[in-house]
């Protein structure tokens, strides 16, 4: 059995547990680059659908990070030095 | 190749930059200042006969054999034992040594067996001593006292320790306690009644850990391996690699016959090897009879549903039903709708094909390998720290370290080999921090007590290491010097860090730590002078994995613990090349090298060479192929040596998503767990059959030579290349070396690495490049890859993942010595003798509120399934957390672990799950003696 929670809002809500603390915007820029980074593109469809039907359970960081994202194909450019693992 | 007799030059070597300069037999002889004339007679070539002797242990001057005369000096002392010096002149060959060694090999003659197995097959250096001195009379006889009629021990189930043969010459115990450091033998009795005994009681029954190092010191025939009695003695080597841990030992693999009539008779550590320097552990020198083992697939299968029986097909079958059925995903459910995973069980060579199989030939970013769910967090850690996804030493650099830190691993465990390292420099004077829950070996072990142990609670890592820090810095000890000039947001971090929250006695309650053990160990080892981090899972299987690698980077850079011997942040990896599948582009969102699939520039470089395009986006982890398989839109997977139904967490969960797939492909040596909900079965090599390289924890890659042909008609990557190429994507390559070469060619840290420079090298650490042409063993020296290291603010974030009223404890989980990881090779060799079953470890007070005693039968429960084990009561568990292992499907201890996971990386959180635990039923208490607590190591830690 697996828990009720959707994996990319259980994933999303990580991130914003542990970059929360980061000051103004860059919070929401650190996470919005996480996702960049190492979410596959239906992740990421996944969490801007959940956003357009209005999904209330979202944390409003998650929201404001995903307004960074572009469903469908992104410039790969505006990435920066990613990390491993 | 013939059989390798490795030199033995008695005694071991010595550093120091002053040489003298002796004369021996003539011959004059420099040595380092310090070097024993035995030493430096057989360095010259000059042979003096020893028993007691050997360069892996201390001079100990007892058998009497190394006799020589020394002008000007009184007697005929042991060469063993007496220092070379200037001038010295040493005869080795005169009238009055031989007549010494004569009489005394006649003693050693008048108590050993006439007709000495060992002798005969040559495993006994008696009969070529007797010849060499020409001692082949006794004078005294053989009919007084002997211990000819002693009986032998055969309890081990790998050698067997037979009296009559022994000689009492010491080395198996100066073995058990030098070099593996465990001090399981001792001779008991005075003279001629002097006998070695393993603790008074058999082998089996004793603290021995069946390393092997007392069989490989033994002179004779005395202590043998089972498999040598049986087969006799071997007449070939091949120098391989072990496929256990992240050690990577060297081992001789001692073989009959040739072909496919190849006979493995026994393993033997190579004393060239980097990694363990002629030391094993009971996994790899004896546990590697499951390659032959009667499970081992030969042939490949296929069925059309998982409810079918399987049925044997060619390879061409199973190759075209492979690629066929991927291709018919691909075209009906989108690119994205397949995927891979490759294994750290498999060579360097092997994983890189599959990776290119994946994003050439399925032609997406959907592979990921096992790393996913152990070390993906030190790749992330170390390389937003360091710029480098790898630890930064070798494991020599154990010996300069004057304090480790060890946290999360339990090395005599699960990394004995290093343990063994580790001990011997602590037995030196070095001191031991242990953070972990369990009172582990490291401990309190014989010659060995942590300065201190700190029971940090499961989950709460990061506020351990930040009041680490913390102390450090309030306390004025860091190394301000290092820090400014090596790493860049000190000053953000240096008052982030020096907030009150992060202070020992703030945290205490929540790590379970004293703030005055922490301010104790945060003194030590900022004082080090050399302070070495090693760590384990019990570090990344957590929600905040990647957070502690990290706060542990930042621990060693406040204190300048970086760019030398004897320091730095070490990850001690679980299996075999976990080290090398990373470094391959196993993970969905890098291509080989750790290089960003989004990065144009790198994409170009295989773009070009392999004539595809490649994906510039992420694909899916592992987890997210299981996520999305039960949402629909992942459809078939190629798993690659990697059981996934047992070692991934939240089994029903990793079962629903293999049983929504339309094609899972296994390819494996055993139909595992996983096979279970396998479309097709593709057998696999062992590491006796494999040509490549595996890379383990210190970056050190080691060659893998196959010893005998593969026993299903392929190599593995050959298998991968067919499936590509019958998917319309041609691969191919001539032999293994090729792929070496291509990922030489294409990846910069690989850039000076072929077979041929390993053949030559023995080894390598990589980088290897133009500037670093042998390697690097130690890195960041004078700077950082990533240019100044990353100090990084790292925020305590408790773990979702919380005991309650309904799941008051807390379950971690780990490995064993005798067994490896999900036990499909030790479960299939006699390594289950100690360990037949899982067992849950508890706490007496958690044991007693529940009423369970050891060997009851309990139910562990989590809110995501439940399963049973037998009971261990165990003081070395602290209150509120049990333990358990993973080796046994049976058991299915992931049963209960969840869906949580490392914030980064989604490596999972097996570290912490919430359960219960309840009895369910005592037939144990019913039986005669039963019910006694007893102590860990009884049931759990041997070997």
């Amino acid at each position: 059995m697996s828990t009720a929670e959707p994996a990319v809002v259980r994933m999303g809500h990580d991130l914003v547990r542990h970059l929360e603390h980061l000051p103004g915007d860059q919070a929401a820029m650190e996470i919005a680059t996480h996702i960049k980074k190492f979410w596959e593109p239906r992740m990421r469809h996944e969490l801007l659908a959940r956003i357009r039907w209005g999904d209330t359970t979202l944390h409003p960081l998650l929201v404001a990070a995903a307004g960074d994202l572009v469903d469908g194909e992104v410039d790969r450019g505006e990435i920066k030095e990613p990390s491993g693992g | 190749m013939t059989l390798i007799h490795e030199p033995d030059l008695g005694t071991p070597a010595v550093a120091n930059d002053h040489d003298v300069t002796l004369t021996i037999d003539g011959r004059a002889v420099t040595v380092p200042e310090g070097t024993s004339v035995l030493r430096a007679a057989r360095g010259a070539g000059i042979d003096i006969p020893k028993l007691c002797a050997s360069d892996n242990l201390a001079a100990y001057g007892s058998c009497r054999l190394c006799l020589v005369e020394v002008e000007g000096a009184k007697g005929t002392p042991a060469s063993c034992t007496t220092p070379c010096a200037d001038g010295m002149v040493v005869r080795t060959d005169t009238d009055t040594v031989h007549a010494l060694r004569h009489g005394v090999m006649e003693l050693y003659l008048s108590d050993h067996p006439q007709d000495c197995a060992g002798c005969a097959r040559g495993n006994c250096e008696i009969q070529a001593l007797a010849v060499q001195t020409g001692a082949a009379e006794v004078r005294y006889g053989r009919g007084g006292a002997s211990h000819l009629d002693d009986t032998a021990d055969t309890s081990n189930p790998y050698f067997t320790y037979d009296p009559k043969a022994c000689i009492v010459c010491n080395r198996c115990v100066r073995a058990c306690g030098e070099v593996q450091g465990t001090f399981a033998l001792t001779v008991q009795g005075r003279g001629f009644d002097s006998r070695i005994t393993a603790g008074g009681t058999d082998f089996l029954s004793s603290e021995c850990v069946s390393c092997g190092a007392c069989v490989q010191a033994c002179p004779t025939d005395a202590l043998t391996e089972k498999s040598v009695i049986q087969l006799g003695m071997p007449s070939r080597t091949v120098v391989t690699t072990c496929a256990y841990c992240g050690v990577g030992c060297s081992f001789k693999a001692e073989v009959q016959g040739s072909g496919d009539d190849t006979r493995v008779v026994r393993m033997v550590p190579w004393k060239d090897g980097g990694a363990n320097e002629g030391h094993s552990c009971v996994k790899g020198r004896f546990a590697y009879g499951y390659a032959s083992h009667r499970d081992r697939q030969l042939s490949p299968m296929a069925r059309d549903s998982i409810d079918d029986e399987w049925q044997v097909v060619t390879w061409e079958e199973a190759i075209t039903r492979v690629a066929e059925g991927f291709l018919a995903l691909r075209e009906k459910h989108g690119v994205g709708s397949i995927g891979g995973i490759s294994s750290s069980r498999c060579t360097n060579e092997e994983v890189y094909v599959v990776q290119k199989m994946v994003r050439a030939a399925f032609g997406n970013n959907n592979i990921d390998t096992c790393a996913r769910v152990c070390h993906s967090p030190t790749g992330y850690g170390l390389n937003h720290a360091f710029g480098t996804s790898a630890g930064t030493q070798d494991f020599a650099s154990v010996e300069q370290a004057d304090v480790m830190l060890v946290i999360g691993a339990n090395p005599t465990d699960a990394h004995p080999v290093f343990a063994s390292r580790m001990k011997k420099r602590l037995r030196a004077g070095a001191k031991a921090i242990v953070a972990d829950p369990r009172r582990i070996d490291l401990v309190r072990s014989p010659h060995v007590e942590a300065a201190l142990h700190l029971p940090v609670r499961p989950g709460t890592n990061v506020a351990f290491v930040n009041a680490m820090c913390h102390v450090i810095v309030t306390e004025g000890l860091w190394d301000e010097p290092f820090v400014r000039e090596r790493c860049e947001d000190a000053d953000a971090y240096l008052a982030f860090i020096a907030g009150p929250e992060h202070s020992p006695e703030a945290t205490q309650d929540v790590t379970g730590i004293p703030a005055s053990d922490l301010r104790a160990a945060a003194r030590l080892f900022a004082a080090g002078p050399n302070s070495a981090i090693y760590y384990g899972l019990g570090v990344t299987e957590h929600s905040q994995g990647s957070t502690m690698v990290m706060g542990m980077a930042n621990l060693a850079m406040l204190t300048g613990n970086l760019g030398r011997e004897g320091v730095g942040v070490n990850p001690l990896r679980g299996q075999n090349n976990v080290q090398g599948s990373c470094d391959m582009g196993s993970f969905p969102h890098e291509l080989p090298g750790y290089r960003h699939v989004s990065r144009p520039e790198v994409r170009e470089i295989y773009e070009s060479l392999w004539g595809v395009t490649l994906q510039a986006e992420p694909g899916l982890r592992i987890p997210n192929m299981f996520d999305s398989a039960i949402g629909g839109s992942f459809r078939g997977l190629y798993v690659q040596g990697e059981d996934i139904a047992q070692s991934d967490p939240n089994t029903s969960h990793v079962e629903a998503a293999l049983r929504a797939m339309d094609l899972v492909v296994v390819h494996d040596l055993f139909l595992n767990e996983t096979a279970r909900f396998a479309h097709v079965f593709l057998p696999g090599a062992s590491f006796l059959e494999k040509d490549g390289t595996f890379t383990n924890a210190e970056r050190r890659i080691n060659r893998v030579r196959p010893v005998m042909p593969s026993r299903v008609g392929k190599d593995e990557w050959q298998v991968v290349c067919e499936i590509a190429t019958a998917m319309g994507y041609p691969m191919s390559y001539a032999e293994a070396s090729h792929i070496m070469d291509e990922i030489a060619a294409t990846t910069p840290t690989f850039a000076g690495v072929s077979f041929a420079r390993l053949d030559a090298e023995g080894s390598m650490q990589w980088p290897v490049t133009q500037a670093a042409p042998h390697g690097t063993p130690t890195m960041h020296v004078g700077s950082f890859v990533r240019g100044l290291g990353q100090l990084t603010e790292t925020v305590y974030v408790p773990t979702t993942e919380r005991a309650n009223r309904r799941f008051p404890l807390v379950l971690t989980t780990g490995r064993i010595l005798s067994q490896y990881n999900v036990g499909a090779q030790t479960r299939r060799t006699p390594n289950s003798t100690w360990h037949p079953e899982d067992v849950l470890e508890i706490h007496p007070s958690d044991a007693e509120l529940r009423g369970v005693t050891s060997g009851d039968v309990v139910e562990l429960s989590s809110r995501v399934g439940t399963t049973r084990l037998t009971a261990l009561v165990s003081d070395r568990m602290p209150a509120g957390v049990v333990y358990t292992t993973f080796h046994h499907p049976v058991t299915g201890a992931n049963v209960v672990t969840t869906e949580n996971s490392d914030w980064a990386t989604n490596c999972p959180e097996y570290k912490v799950t919430a359960v219960q635990v309840e009895v369910v039923t005592q037939a144990a208490r019913a039986n005669a003696g039963a019910g006694a607590d007893v102590p860990a190591d009884a049931v759990a830690g041997r070997p």
